[in-house]
């Protein structure tokens, strides 16, 4: 029973030694901050004896006395305030230097996990991981050095002087304070659900605001301001009812704390005052020991937050530990090295979504420098195909080779180094053309930028601009048209000479001339590169030396450049680019 | 170029984005943050709930008054210890505990309703921020980033929430307790309370001297919080770059750099606050050695008693407590203050021009007709002056190479965006005229760049539509062969899609773009790129359906997939921004123009 509430207690700190890893070359401003808690509170609490004294010496008419004490207040309280300083900056620079390195954990984890990692969470959720949930552990630091420290002295030494006055005043002391810790504790488990829902709230703002940026042309296509505005308008309603919810809570318990304090200071009064009315002693203890009482309570009462603090910050470093976990992280140059050549085999290849098998036991190979087209149904699973060659996923079965090197012994910067995808969707960043062009290799020359934009096909459009290279592209490239962000993306893909570059799509906003001109370029000029061009144009497989499709799981060869069908008699692309008076 | 493969190129020099210099295009977009005018608003903003902030003001004058009568209960207690009257002591003793049961009421009451005051102005400014962003012109968004944007109304929302809920209600019984002090302690001894007062001027004055300090060094840490969200929001959607590009470290290296900063500007910020705080507590000391060394001497005179000097002493550090803490809060302030004026920015931002948005009810009886119409992003010409005509019931094909301004004109038919030359008119209105909403009921778009929502597939074919059913979506989805795209999800059109969809393939995602407009039976239908990632049997699929849907309706359909073109019977051909050609396709076929150029190239086989 007694381990049991040991054990909460140190619970409490758990946060804290979690912090340790991150503070662990500035251990030595966490002993500074503990030493100056308490020669400042030691002082402060030092201060209320002083008055009393000086009372006394009133009483006495001793101006001597009291001009003595007098000069010791302000002396004493200026050592106080100067070790508070102390106090109050310390644990500010352990708090942030915690957060400040966390952060960069996080992060450092955060982008070197997979795919399937992301694909679990939401950029909401994973935005509050990173900004509030660092905050919440961080305050739980800052406000424990500064505050729970101090305060635990304070009631040590606040007892201590008390009993030098009076064993009574002590005991008063002694009762009231664990009743007011543990009215603190109820409060706190009452509002920990509140608080989880309005985190859950705030993440679904971030959300819903995430969505009204980017998707406010479809809001505004389908007339739908209104239908948003009031959806949001009902998330900030649940989060307001939330906090009204805190807010009684807090009405009550909060309160009850001054109460229970100004009963004890009542009893003090009545039953000291009563005592030195009979005794007629003097009455400077008796407002010595008002005054520690008043002292110490509101950090007694502050206990009961800290506790809360506790609670939140272990929830946020529970999540926080999703993220700095190794799990889900990939190991980035683990493995030999290169291979020699870009000879690309897919043996008995098989994915699986939950219980959805989309790449069946497939097998192909693909040689070093060939012009490959794959095609296949909407949703068959051509990205998901592209997607296994630079390892976002891992098959489930079978293995992939490049030059004869499975591609998971090789360390990932060196295969996604050799391969280079330009996805479906595109994700440009707010930067310039040029930045957005180098993102691959930030220390590219103009003249490499140039010629990867005039194999894009892009160079022409780049330079009618006014600042050509240098004019800014909005975020996700919101100032260019649907097929100018396509080629500054294959641009991109091919300034880094990749050995194999993979084009998903990559086209289909593109009018077949500037295609096929593209096509040609790339053919043309990037020799011995192997290209696998996943598209659903017929016109685009006009330089293929070979077509794949792929169907329910399996793929089949089409036709290569000979215009062979495959043995198992699958007839060449029909007339799909359909005869328009048909 | 030779292609050759280097292994390990060592790091080069990299690129930072200049984020630096994002803080002044934000600037330059919302214009500087005026925190005093911002003060001001918000009050009145806080006013506007009346039944509760009257609640809060009675209550917080009653605590305060209640709080600041006990130490003269106390005070007289003592006196009535040293005058040796026991009735006395324990009438003010009990008085002594009744202004706690006072206080312990009003304080619930004003806990409550000083939450609902905050929470609802928060709240308010948080919807009007999201409603303002809704008026906008579009070109907005091609401005400003997204996690930045997030961040005024999410992160300085709270810092506000913050310092309204927990600050505010201390900083107003604070203030009002120091008030009532300060007139309580003249009525008791006018001469002691001068002296006791002797420190304040030297308060005010070290308090406004740092202000503008404060203020910078908030503004700051405000700042690169907003820098970190807005780098973290933009990396994580952008993840799959990275990753594609073995870009992590220096993704990691930048991120660094912004967290560096807000490492520094909260340390300054705090350093600041530290020394305020230490050096209030020196004052304080002081006021009330003076106190006691004064009172001592009028004591000695016989001007004062024990009591009233106790009084006075705990008079003082009431007085000082929510002095301190007001320096507390006042980085709280300085925060929210800076925090709400970034929202005020936000809900300030110039809507779309009054005669733009246009008061006339739509009606799609004739035509649409474009005159002599041209259209600027700033520097040359996007459209240039293109003339058209869209009949009622007409099918219209809009075909080019890309960039030509096929996507620009299909938003001036929207009216995402105004024209800078010539006309767009509506059975002879000027489109400007036209009330938009309702010109937009007449519309369903499927746009270039399709946007879905959070939730399942039906959530995103319905979206602001509840009336319509399932029956209907799912007869649509059959009748267009869709149901064969969603074959294989795993609980049919009630999967859900993931964060923007991310979990579908992009043909699914155009799947379900196409279905939200189909489903609405528009008028007039405009679809840019529909089928661009779809398959060619999918495809034949939805184009027989849609021929026969189409009956009655009017179409604007861009395409670089000349399959479609079959659904169209007129075809514009927009070159750089102009009408190069107009036809019907075998017109346009026979004359050899770039028509016939681009279609040859598909079809040839
Ligand atoms: N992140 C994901 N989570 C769950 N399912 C997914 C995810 N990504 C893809 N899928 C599913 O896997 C299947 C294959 O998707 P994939 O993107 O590979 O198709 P695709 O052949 O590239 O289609 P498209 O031609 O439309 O691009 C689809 O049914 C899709 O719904
Ligand atoms: N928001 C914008 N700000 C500045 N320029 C823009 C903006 N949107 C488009 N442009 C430019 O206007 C021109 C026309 O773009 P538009 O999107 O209309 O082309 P498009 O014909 O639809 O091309 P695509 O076939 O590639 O989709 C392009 O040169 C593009 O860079
Ligand atoms: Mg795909
Ligand atoms: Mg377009």
């Amino acid at each position: 029973m007694s381990s049991n509430l040991f054990k909460k207690i140190l619970w409490v700190f758990d946060p804290l030694l979690f912090s340790f890893k991150y503070i662990s070359r500035k251990k030595w401003a966490l002993y500074a901050v503990i030493i100056a808690a308490i020669i400042s509170t030691i002082a402060r609490l030092y201060v209320p004896l002083l008055i009393g004294d000086s009372v006394s010496s009133i009483e006495n008419l001793d101006l001597r006395g009291l001009e003595y004490f007098a000069i010791l207040i302000i002396v004493v309280t200026a050592i106080s305030a100067a070790f508070q300083f102390i106090v109050n900056y310390g644990s500010q620079f352990i708090g942030q230097t915690y957060s400040f390195n966390l952060r960069n954990n996080v992060f450092n984890h955060l982008v070197r996990k997979s795919f399937s990692f992301f694909e679990g969470q939401t950029t909401g959720d994973l935005l509050s991981r990173t900004t509030m949930d660092i905050e919440a552990s961080r305050n739980f630091i800052t406000s424990t050095l500064s505050q729970l420290i101090p305060t635990i002295f304070m009631i040590v030494f606040g007892l201590y002087f008390l009993l030098t006055i009076n064993w009574v005043y002590a005991a008063v002391f002694i009762l009231s304070v664990p009743l007011m810790v543990y009215i603190g504790m109820v409060f706190q488990r009452k509002q920990r659900l509140h608080w989880r829902s309005i985190r859950g709230y705030y993440g679904r703002m971030n959300e819903e605001l995430q969505e009204n940026i980017i998707g406010q042309r479809t809001i505004r296509g389908f007339s739908a301001e209104e239908w948003e505005i009031s959806k949001f308008m009902s998330t900030t309603d649940s989060y307001y009812q939330e906090y009204v919810q805190v807010a009684k809570l807090r009405g009550l318990y909060n309160n009850l704390l001054p109460l229970v304090l100004g009963g004890a200071a009542t009893v003090i009064l009545i039953y000291g005052g009563y005592s030195s009315l009979i005794s007629s002693a003097s009455v400077g203890p008796l407002v010595a020991a008002i005054n520690i009482f008043t002292l110490v309570s509101p950090s007694v009462s502050s206990i009961g937050r800290l506790i809360v603090f506790s609670e939140n910050a272990r929830a946020g470093i529970q999540r926080i530990n999703d993220v700095i976990s190794e799990e889900y992280v990939e190991k980035l140059d683990r493995g030999a090295g290169a291979p020699l050549s870009s000879d690309l085999e897919f043996e008995n290849v098989s994915f699986s979504r939950g219980n959805r098998k989309i790449l069946d036991s497939l097998s192909f190979s693909i040689s070093g420098g060939e012009f490959v087209g794959i095609t296949g149904k909407t949703a068959t699973g051509k990205s998901t195909l592209v997607n296994l060659m630079l390892r976002f996923y891992d098959p489930d079965f079978g293995s992939i080779r490049i030059g004869g090197v499975d591609i998971r012994s090789l360390p990932l910067t060196v295969l996604r180094r050799m391969i280079s995808i330009v996805p479906q969707e595109i994700t440009l960043l707010s930067g310039t053309i040029r930045e957005n062009i180098a993102y691959g290799s930030p220390g590219a020359s103009m003249d490499e930028i140039r010629s990867a934009a005039d194999i894009a096909n892009i160079s022409a459009f780049i330079e009618t601009l006014h600042e050509g290279y240098d004019t800014l592209v909005g975020e996700r490239g919101i100032t260019l048209s649907g097929g100018q962000k396509q080629r500054i993306a294959v641009a991109r893909a091919i300034l880094g000479k990749p050995q194999v570059l993979i084009l998903d799509d990559s086209t289909s906003s593109v009018d077949p001339e500037t295609e096929l001109e593209m096509f040609r370029m790339i053919k043309s000029s990037l020799r011995g590169m192997t290209v696998i061009n996943v598209t659903h144009r017929h016109s685009a497989m006009k330089y293929a030396d070979r077509v794949f499709k792929l169907d329910h799981g399996s793929i089949t060869l089409l036709h290569d450049e000979s215009g062979m069908q495959d043995a198992s008699g699958v007839s060449r692309i029909p007339g799909e680019e359909g005869d328009p008076s048909a | 170029m030779r292609l050759e493969y280097h292994g390990f190129q060592e790091r080069r020099e990299i690129h930072l984005p200049k984020l630096q210099t994002y803080d002044e295009t934000e600037d330059q977009y919302f214009g500087k943050i005026d925190t005093r005018g911002s003060l001001e608003r918000l009050i009145r903003d806080m006013f506007s709930f009346r039944n509760d902030s009257r609640q809060v003001i009675i209550t917080v004058f009653v605590t305060a008054v209640a709080g600041t009568l006990y130490p003269l209960s106390l005070g007289l207690a003592i006196n009535s210890i040293l005058s040796r009257n026991s009735a006395g002591l324990v009438f003010y003793g009990i008085l002594f505990l009744l202004l706690y049961i006072v206080q312990f009421f009003s304080n619930r009451i004003r806990t409550i309703s000083s939450t609902r005051v905050a929470q609802s102005t928060i709240k308010s400014l948080r919807d009007r921020a999201l409603g303002n962003l809704q008026r906008v012109p579009l070109k907005f968004f091609g401005n400003v980033k997204t996690g930045y944007l997030i961040s005024r109304i999410t992160n300085d929302g709270e810092a506000l929430s913050e310092f309204l809920t927990f600050q505010l209600p201390q900083v107003i019984s604070g203030i009002s307790t120091v008030v009532i002090s300060i007139s309580i302690m003249f009525y008791l001894d006018w001469r002691l309370t001068l002296y006791a007062l002797i420190a304040i001027p030297a308060l005010i004055g070290f308090t406004f001297a740092i202000q503008p300090r404060v203020r910078r060094n908030y503004l700051g840490t405000r700042r690169t919080i907003a820098a970190i969200t807005g780098n973290l929001s933009e990396n994580i959607n952008a993840i799959r770059l990275i990753k594609s590009f073995g870009a992590e470290d220096r993704t990691a290296e930048q991120f660094s750099k912004l967290n560096g900063n807000n490492y520094r500007s909260n340390m300054k910020a705090q350093r600041l606050s530290s020394i305020y705080g230490s050096i209030i507590r020196v004052i304080e000391a002081a006021g009330i050695t003076t106190v006691i060394i004064a009172g001592g001497v009028q004591l000695v005179s016989g001007l004062v008693t024990i009591g009233i000097m106790v009084a006075f002493v705990v008079y003082l550090q009431e007085f000082f407590d929510p002095v301190v803490q007001l320096s507390q809060t006042y980085t709280s302030y300085q925060s929210a203050m800076v925090g709400v004026g970034r929202i005020y920015a936000i809900i300030d931002t110039e809507g779309e021009k009054a005669e733009f948005r246009g008061s006339i009810s739509a009606g799609f009886g004739k035509s649409i007709d474009i005159k002599d119409m041209s259209f600027s992003y700033g520097d040359e010409n996007a459209i240039d002056s293109i003339s058209m005509s869209i009949p009622k019931g007409s099918k219209i094909g809009v075909v080019g190479h890309t960039g030509a301004g096929k996507t620009t004109l299909s938003n001036i038919i929207m009216k995402f965006i105004d024209t800078t030359g010539g006309s767009v008119t509506i059975d002879g209105l000027d489109l400007r005229s036209i009330e938009t909403s309702s010109y937009r009921k007449l519309i369903a778009p499927v746009l270039q760049e399709q946007f879905l929502f959070r939730g399942s597939i039906y959530d995103n074919v319905i979206f602001n539509r509840p009336d319509i059913s399932r029956e209907t979506v799912d007869r649509l989805s059959v009748s267009f062969g869709f149901d064969a795209i969603f074959a294989g999800m795993d609980h049919g059109l009630d999967t859900s899609i993931g964060e923007m969809g991310r979990n579908l393939s992009e043909g699914q995602r155009q799947a379900i773009s196409i279905m939200r407009a189909l489903v609405r039976e528009p008028e007039i239908l405009v679809m840019d790129e529909p089928t661009s990632q779809i398959d060619p049997e999918s495809e034949r699929v939805i184009m027989a359906a849609l021929s026969k849907y189409l009956a009655g309706r009017t179409l604007i359909l861009i395409t670089h997939r000349f399959s479609m073109i079959s659904l169209v019977d007129n075809i514009i051909v927009l070159d750089h921004g102009r009408k190069v050609e107009e036809g019907k396709f075998e017109e346009l076929l026979k004359s050899g123009g770039t028509f016939a150029k681009l279609y040859g190239i598909q079809t040839e086989v």
